[in-house]
C-alpha cells in the first residue's frame, strides 16, 4: 500500500522527524515500508525544459531533434516521442541526471550519428505513472529552468507499506497515522466535519432496507444533490495519483479520498437511477447475470450480497458498483454509500468472482462498522466542496444492531510473563491510549481495556500485549542467552535417514530431490494417483506414487545432458489412492516414505588404467547389499527373485522381511525406458523405507578374528544352464560338514565348448573351526563326498580333474 | 698373479661402477664382472689353475671380493633403478590417480544437517510429519479461521475438500502437542508446498523447519536468545540481527527475524532490496488459541515457534540465483557439493 507523507502530516505533527526515523519506526512497529520514494531526492536534477523549435532526425524517421531551452542555454537534444513539438513545456533530464525508473544516468551521446544532451522525460520514466504514450507536457506558464520539485509540487515523500492481514486499521492514512502517534507519542488529529446541510430531508429522497443483516449489519447513506461532475482539482488529482490511483471525476476521486484517508470504502450512486430511489441490501437466490462499472458482466453465484433498488442489482455489494447505476457526466443527484459488510461474504463474493478491489480488500479484512458514518459524511462535505453539490438534511442510518467496543482485561504480570520483562505501567496505559484504547484501572495488576471496532484483531489479552511489544520495540526485549536443559529423552525420526544418506553417498550415489507433483501418465506408472484440485499445469496435476519416475525424468535429463554414468538416489513421500470416491480421512490414502537407488550407464567412468564397466543387474544387487549391511539389515531380509518381467522392470527382485516385500528393483523394461526418452540400461530398487525402518535391525555383537588357519578348496562343475548358482550353493552348504564356513562362487563361464546348454560354475570353499586347526584329511574327506553329491544331484560333471 | 688380478679387477670394478648413471651402464658392469665369462668368474676359473697350497688363502679371498662387489654392485643397481635418473624404469608420477566417485547429500539436505544439528545442540528433538494434511491440521488447528485473508498469506494445492498439500511444517506442531504433554521443544523440518507460479524466485514445493518450545515461563527473550544463538553459529557471531513484528494466525505476538545482508553487510543492495537486511525467519509466543487445540492450559505453559525456509538459506549462501536448479537434479550442480 502506497502512503504518502505529506498527507499524513495532516494526521500527526512530524516535521521535527527524519524520513529514515519514521521508515525505521514503522518498519519495526510491524508496519513494514517496503520502499521509500523520496521525490525530492528522485527529481533533484529536473528541470522545466522549453522545447524552442524541433527538426527530423536525418538518419531516424521516429527520431525528433529538439533545441531545449533549459533556463541559461539552447541544448540540442533527441526525443523519441511522437507527441514532442516546438513550444511545449515539458520536463528536462540534464546530463548526470539518474532516471528514476531505469536506474540509469543521462550521459552526452550521440544518437544515429546526432549529439543529444539530455533527454525530455515521459510520465512513467518519473514514476509518475504508467503512461509510456508520450512525453510529459507540461503546463505553459511554468518557467524553463525551474526545478520540477517546485514546479510540479513533486516534494512529497511515498511509502510503500506491506500490511499484514491482521491489520485492516493501517490500510488508510489514518490508520498508519495512529500507530505513528503511539510511536513518537504524539496527538492524532482527526479531520472535522463541518455540513452545510440544506431543507431537503434525506428520507424523502431515498430510502435504506436490508434483507440480509447479518452480511450488512449496517448501512449509512446520504444524498448531496446538485452535483457538477467534472476533474477534480488539482490537489486532488496529484493526491490520488501519489499513491497510484488514476483519478476520474471529482465525486469518484473524492470516495477514493476518503477510503485512502480513513479507511472507508464508499460507493456513490446516480440516485436518479435508483428505481423507487431506494436501497435494498439481500443476497441473489439464483445464478444471476450482473455487469459491474467496469463493463464486464459476471455471473454472480446465489447469495451473493448484493445492493438492489426498487426492482434491480445495482451494485455487488463490497466489491463492484454496476454499470446501470453509476455516475455520468449526466449525473445531478447522488446517494453515497457507507456500509459496513460481514467480511467473510465480501471474501466468499471476492474468491468466487476473481475479482479483488480496494473496497473488497478492506471489508473481507474487516472494516470499521462505526466509521461509517463519520466517512459518509466526510464524503458529502468534499462533494459539497468539489462538486457544488448540496448536501440533504440528515443521515439514513441502518443499523439494528450496534456494535459496541470489546472489553478485555489485562495484567501488567502477565505481560511480563510473555514477554520476559517488565514495560511500565504507565508506559503501557500510553501506548494503549496512543492506539484509541479506552482503559480503565481496575486494581494494581489489572486493566480493563475497551477496544474500538477499527481493530478487530485485537479479541484478547495476548493481542493486547503484542501492542505493548510491538510500539515498545521488540529491540527493547532482553534476550536470555542461557538455555534451560530438559532431562527428559531427546529423540531424532530423522535419524534412520541420515544413515541411509551416509550410506549411499559412500557408495557413490547422488542425492536427487524430484518434484513430488507430476502428469497423470508418469504418476499412473506405479500406482491409481491423487489427483490435485487446483494445479498449476497438467505435468503437475498428480502426486507421485512412486519415487521411479521422478527418477526417470532426471536420468533421462542428465543422459541428454551427457553426463551418462548415473547413480542417483532419493528419500521422499509417495503417496496412493485408497478409494475410488473423494479423500475425507486419512485411511482414504496412503503416504510412505521411500527410497529409490538408480543406476545406469558407467558404473566408474574409464581411466587410463582401468576399464569401463557397464552397471548391470549384479551391481544393483551388489549395491542393495552393501547398503543394507551399513544400516545392519543384511541378514535379515530375504531376497525373492522374478525372472519374467512385470509392468516396469524385465526381471527384479524383491526384499522380504516375514513374507512382507519391503522393496523391489531390477532392470528397468525397454517399453517403460522408452516413455521417458532413455536409451540405455537402467537399474533401480525402492525400498518402502517406513516399512524398512520398523524392522529390527540386527544388533552387531563382536566375535574374535579367527585364530586358526582356514583350509581353502575350490571345484567347477559342468552344469545345465538352468540350475541357479543359489541352488548349488545352498545344496553345498546343507550336505556339507559343519566346518565348511563360506561358500561363494569365483568364476561363470559359458561355452560350445563345454556342450550346448551347458555352463560352468566354479566355487571356492572355506574350511575351518574357531577352536582347533582342521585336519587336510577331515576336509579332504568332506570335499570329496560333496563332489559325488553335487555330479549325481545335478548331473554335473567335474572339471579339470 | 692371481693375487694381482684380484686386486686390479677389484680397482677396476671400483673405477667403473664409478661412473653407472643408467640401468644400461649397470647391465654394462653386470655382463663385464658377473656373467658367465665376467671377469670374476674368470677369476674363479683361474683359480683351479693355482697350486693347492695357495688355493684356500686365494680361494677365500676371491669369495670375499665376490661378495664385496657383488653386493655393492646389487646397491648400486637398486639405487640406479629406484632413482628418477635411471631413465629406462621411470615412472610417470603425474599420471592422474585412479577416479572413485563418492557420492554427495544434496546441497538442501547438507544445509538442513546444519540446521539440525545447531538445533540439537540447543536441546531439540526431531520430528516428522505427513506431506498430505488435512485443512484441520494445517489451518484450523492453527487458527486460521475459515473464509479468513489469512490463508491467502499460503497459496494452498487442494486434493478434496478437506484435504491439501501442507503449506507449511507447522501442522507437525500440532501432532506433536497432541502426542505429548509438555516440556516439548523439537524442530520439524520437512517439505512444503505453494500454488505459486514457478520461476526463478519460487518453486511450488521447497523445505522448512519449523521448531517449538512450550514450557512453564518460557518467554519471548528466550526466543530471542535461543534464535540469536542459532543465527550466530550458522552465520556467523559477528552477525547483526532484529526482530520486527509480523503476522502469523498461530503466533502471537509474532515476529520475523533479520540479519544484516550479507553481500553489501548492510549497505543495501538487489539482494535485500536496498534494506541493508534479509529477512531469514518468522517467529513468535504460541498463540493461546493454538494451545486450545491441543488442550494445554495457556495460563500455565507459554511457548514459543518459529519456522525458516532451506531453500532461501542455501540460496543465499551458495550465492545461487535461481530456485530451480535444486530441483533439476542436473549431475554437474548435484557434484559441486
Amino acid at each position: 500500500m502506497k502512503i504518502s507523507l505529506s498527507w499524513i502530516k495532516e494526521f500527526v505533527d512530524l516535521n521535527d522527524i527524519s524520513i529514515e526515523e519514521i521508515v525505521a519506526k514503522l518498519t519495526m512497529s510491524g508496519l513494514e515500508v517496503e520502499d521509500v520514494l523520496d521525490q525530492s531526492k528522485l527529481y533533484k536534477n529536473f528541470i522545466v525544459g522549453f522545447v524552442k523549435t524541433t527538426e527530423k532526425h536525418p538518419n531516424a524517421d521516429k527520431l525528433t531533434i529538439c533545441k531545449v531551452f533549459d533556463g541559461k542555454d539552447d541544448l540540442q537534444v533527441i526525443c523519441g516521442a511522437t507527441n514532442v513539438s516546438a513550444g511545449q513545456k515539458i520536463v528536462f533530464a540534464p546530463i548526470g541526471s539518474e532516471i528514476p525508473n531505469g536506474n540509469f544516468i543521462i550521459k552526452k551521446a550521440k544518437i544515429r550519428g546526432v549529439e543529444s544532451n539530455g533527454m525530455i522525460c515521459a510520465e512513467d520514466e518519473l514514476l509518475l505513472s504508467d503512461d509510456h504514450s508520450g512525453i510529459m507536457v507540461l503546463n505553459e506558464n511554468l518557467e524553463a529552468g525551474k526545478p520540477i520539485i517546485e514546479a510540479l509540487n513533486l516534494n512529497d515523500v511515498i511509502l510503500e507499506i506491506a500490511i499484514t492481514p491482521n491489520r485492516p486499521d493501517a490500510l488508510s492514512h489514518i490508520g498508519v497515522a495512529r500507530d505513528l502517534a503511539a510511536l513518537f507519542d504524539r496527538d492524532l488529529i482527526i479531520p472535522e466535519i463541518k455540513l452545510n446541510e440544506v431543507k431537503d430531508d434525506i428520507k424523502k429522497l431515498a430510502s435504506v432496507e436490508i434483507e440480509d443483516t447479518v452480511n450488512c449489519p449496517r448501512y449509512v447513506a446520504k444524498v448531496v444533490k446538485d452535483v457538477q461532475i467534472k476533474e477534480s482539482p488539482k490537489w486532488l488529482k496529484d493526491r490520488l495519483e501519489k499513491i497510484g490511483l488514476r483519478p476520474r471525476n471529482n465525486i469518484v476521486d473524492i470516495t477514493n479520498l476518503v477510503l485512502h484517508e480513513c479507511g472507508q470504502p464508499l460507493h456513490a450512486f446516480d440516485l436518479d437511477k435508483l428505481s423507487d430511489h431506494k436501497i435494498v441490501v439481500k443476497s441473489t437466490k439464483s445464478e444471476t447475470n450482473f455487469t459491474t462499472l467496469d463493463s464486464k458482466e459476471r455471473k454472480l453465484p446465489v447469495n451473493t450480497l448484493m445492493i438492489c433498488d426498487g426492482n434491480r442489482e445495482v451494485a455487488i455489494a463490497g466489491v463492484m458498483g454496476g454499470e446501470n447505476s453509476e455516475i455520468t457526466e449526466l449525473t445531478i443527484n447522488i446517494l453515497i454509500e457507507s456500509a459496513y459488510f460481514h467480511p467473510s461474504s465480501i471474501r466468499k463474493t471476492s474468491k468466487a468472482l476473481g475479482l479483488s478491489t480496494d473496497a473488497s480488500y478492506r471489508f473481507e479484512r474487516g472494516s470499521d462498522p462505526n466509521i461509517t458514518k463519520y466517512a459518509a459524511e466526510r464524503c458529502a462535505q468534499l462533494v459539497a466542496e468539489l462538486a457544488d453539490g448540496k448536501v440533504a438534511n440528515g443521515i439514513i442510518d441502518v443499523y439494528p444492531e450496534i456494535i459496541t467496543p470489546k472489553e478485555i482485561e489485562l495484567r501488567f504480570s502477565r505481560t511480563t510473563k510473555i514477554l520476559g520483562y517488565e514495560v511500565a505501567p504507565e508506559k503501557i496505559k500510553n501506548i494503549l491510549s496512543r492506539l484509541g484504547l479506552a482503559i480503565k484501572v481496575l486494581d494494581e495488576d489489572k486493566l480493563l481495556v475497551s477496544v474500538p471496532t477499527f481493530r478487530p484483531d485485537i479479541e484478547r489479552e495476548i493481542d493486547l500485549i503484542e501492542e505493548i511489544a510491538r510500539i515498545n520495540g521488540y529491540n527493547n526485549i532482553p534476550m536470555v542467552s542461557k538455555i534451560n536443559i530438559t532431562l527428559e529423552q531427546k529423540t531424532d525420526e530423522t535419524e534412520v535417514d541420515e544413515k541411509i544418506r551416509q550410506a549411499a553417498t559412500a557408495l557413490g550415489f547422488f542425492e536427487m530431490i524430484n518434484n513430488p507433483l507430476q502428469s497423470e501418465n508418469d504418476a499412473k506408472l506405479t500406482g491409481n494417483p491423487i489427483r490435485i484440485a487446483n494445479p498449476l499445469s497438467a505435468d503437475m496435476e498428480c502426486l507421485r506414487t512412486s519415487l521411479l519416475s521422478g527418477a526417470l525424468i532426471t536420468i533421462s535429463k542428465n543422459i541428454k545432458q551427457g553426463v551418462k554414468g548415473l547413480k542417483l538416489f532419493e528419500i521422499g513421500d509417495a503417496f496412493k489412492k485408497m478409494t475410488n470416491g473423494e479423500i475425507k480421512t486419512f485411511s482414504d490414502f496412503t503416504e510412505t516414505q521411500n527410497l529409490l537407488l538408480a543406476i545406469s550407464g558407467n558404473e566408474q567412468n574409464k581411466g587410463w588404467n582401468t576399464e569401463e564397466k557397464d552397471s548391470d543387474f549384479y551391481l544393483l544387487k551388489g549395491l542393495i547389499n552393501s547398503f543394507l549391511s551399513k544400516i545392519s539389515l543384511d541378514n535379515v531380509l530375504i531376497d525373492s527373485y522374478y525372472s519374467t518381467a512385470n509392468e516396469i522392470y524385465a526381471y527384479y527382485l524383491t526384499k522380504n522381511f516375514k513374507e512382507v516385500e519391503l522393496g523391489r528393483g531390477g532392470k528397468l523394461k525397454n517399453e517403460v525406458l522408452q516413455q521417458f526418452d532413455i536409451n540405455q540400461n537402467v537399474y533401480c530398487f525402492e525400498f518402502d523405507l517406513s516399512a524398512l525402518k520398523s524392522v529390527q535391525s540386527n544388533s552387531k555383537t563382536y566375535t574374535d578374528p579367527l585364530k586358526y588357519p582356514k583350509i581353502i578348496r575350490d571345484f567347477a562343475f559342468i552344469l545345465d544352464n538352468s540350475v541357479k548358482y543359489l541352488d548349488v550353493k545352498e545344496f553345498i552348504k546343507k550336505k556339507s560338514s559343519q566346518l565348511l564356513k563360506v561358500v561363494s562362487v569365483f568364476d561363470v563361464f559359458e561355452s560350445d565348448s563345454l556342450g550346448t546348454d551347458k555352463k560352468s560354475l566354479a566355487f571356492t570353499l572355506e574350511y575351518f573351526d574357531e577352536s582347533r586347526t582342521l585336519t587336510e584329511e577331515e576336509v579332504e574327506k568332506d570335499f570329496n563326498n560333496l563332489i559325488a553329491l553335487i555330479t549325481k544331484e545335478f548331473n554335473a560333471q567335474l572339471r579339470g580333474k | 698373479m692371481l693375487d694381482n688380478n684380484i686386486t686390479e679387477i677389484k680397482e677396476s670394478f671400483y673405477s667403473d661402477i664409478k661412473s653407472v648413471s643408467s640401468m644400461k651402464d649397470v647391465e654394462e658392469i653386470r655382463i663385464k664382472y658377473f656373467s658367465r665369462n665376467g671377469l670374476v668368474s674368470q677369476l674363479f676359473e683361474d683359480l683351479k689353475d693355482v697350486v693347492k697350497e695357495e688355493k684356500p688363502i686365494l680361494g677365500k679371498k676371491l669369495n670375499l671380493l665376490r661378495n664385496e662387489v657383488s653386493s655393492y654392485f646389487e646397491e648400486v643397481k637398486e639405487r640406479i633403478s629406484s632413482s628418477s635418473s635411471g631413465k629406462e624404469n621411470e615412472i610417470d608420477l603425474t599420471l592422474p590417480g585412479n577416479n572413485y566417485i563418492v557420492g554427495s547429500k544434496h546441497i538442501l539436505t547438507q544445509t538442513l544437517d546444519e540446521i539440525k544439528s545447531i538445533f540439537k545442540g540447543l536441546g531439540f528433538s526431531v520430528a516428522n510429519g505427513p506431506e498430505l494434511e488435512s485443512d484441520y491440521y494445517n489451518f484450523e488447528s492453527l487458527n486460521f479461521p475459515a473464509d479468513h485473508p489469512a490463508r491467502d498469506m499460503q497459496d494452498t494445492f487442494f486434493v478434496s475438500k478437506d484435504f491439501l498439500l501442507r503449506t507449511h511444517t507447522t501442522p507437525v506442531q500440532i501432532r506433536l502437542m497432541e502426542k505429548q504433554a509438555p516440556p516439548v521443544r523439537a524442530i520439524m523440518p520437512g517439505r512444503v508446498y505453494r500454488n505459486e507460479a514457478v520461476s526463478a524466485r519460487s518453486y511450488c514445493m521447497f523445505h522448512q523447519v519449523d521448531g517449538i518450545y512450550v514450557d512453564t515461563d518460557v518467554t519471548f527473550a528466550e526466543l530471542k536468545g535461543t534464535l540469536v544463538s542459532f543465527a550466530k553459529q550458522f552465520y556467523g557471531s559477528d552477525l547483526k540481527y532484529r526482530f520486527r513484528p509480523s503476522f502469523f494466525p498461530f503466533t502471537e505476538p509474532s515476529a520475523e527475524m533479520d540479519i544484516t545482508c550479507y553481500l553489501c553487510h548492510g549497505k543495501g543492495c538487489k539482494i535485500c532490496k536496498n534494506s541493508g537486511w534479509l529477512e531469514i525467519l518468522g517467529c513468535g509466543m504460541v498463540d493461546p488459541n493454538v494451545f486450545k487445540f491441543v488442550n494445554y492450559d495457556s495460563e500455565k505453559y507459554t511457548g514459543y515457534a518459529f519456522g525458516m525456509g532451506i531453500e532461501r538459506i542455501a540460496l543465499l549462501k551458495y550465492g545461487i540465483t535461481d530456485i530451480r536448479i535444486f530441483f533439476d537434479n542436473d549431475l554437474r550442480f548435484l557434484k559441486q557439493f
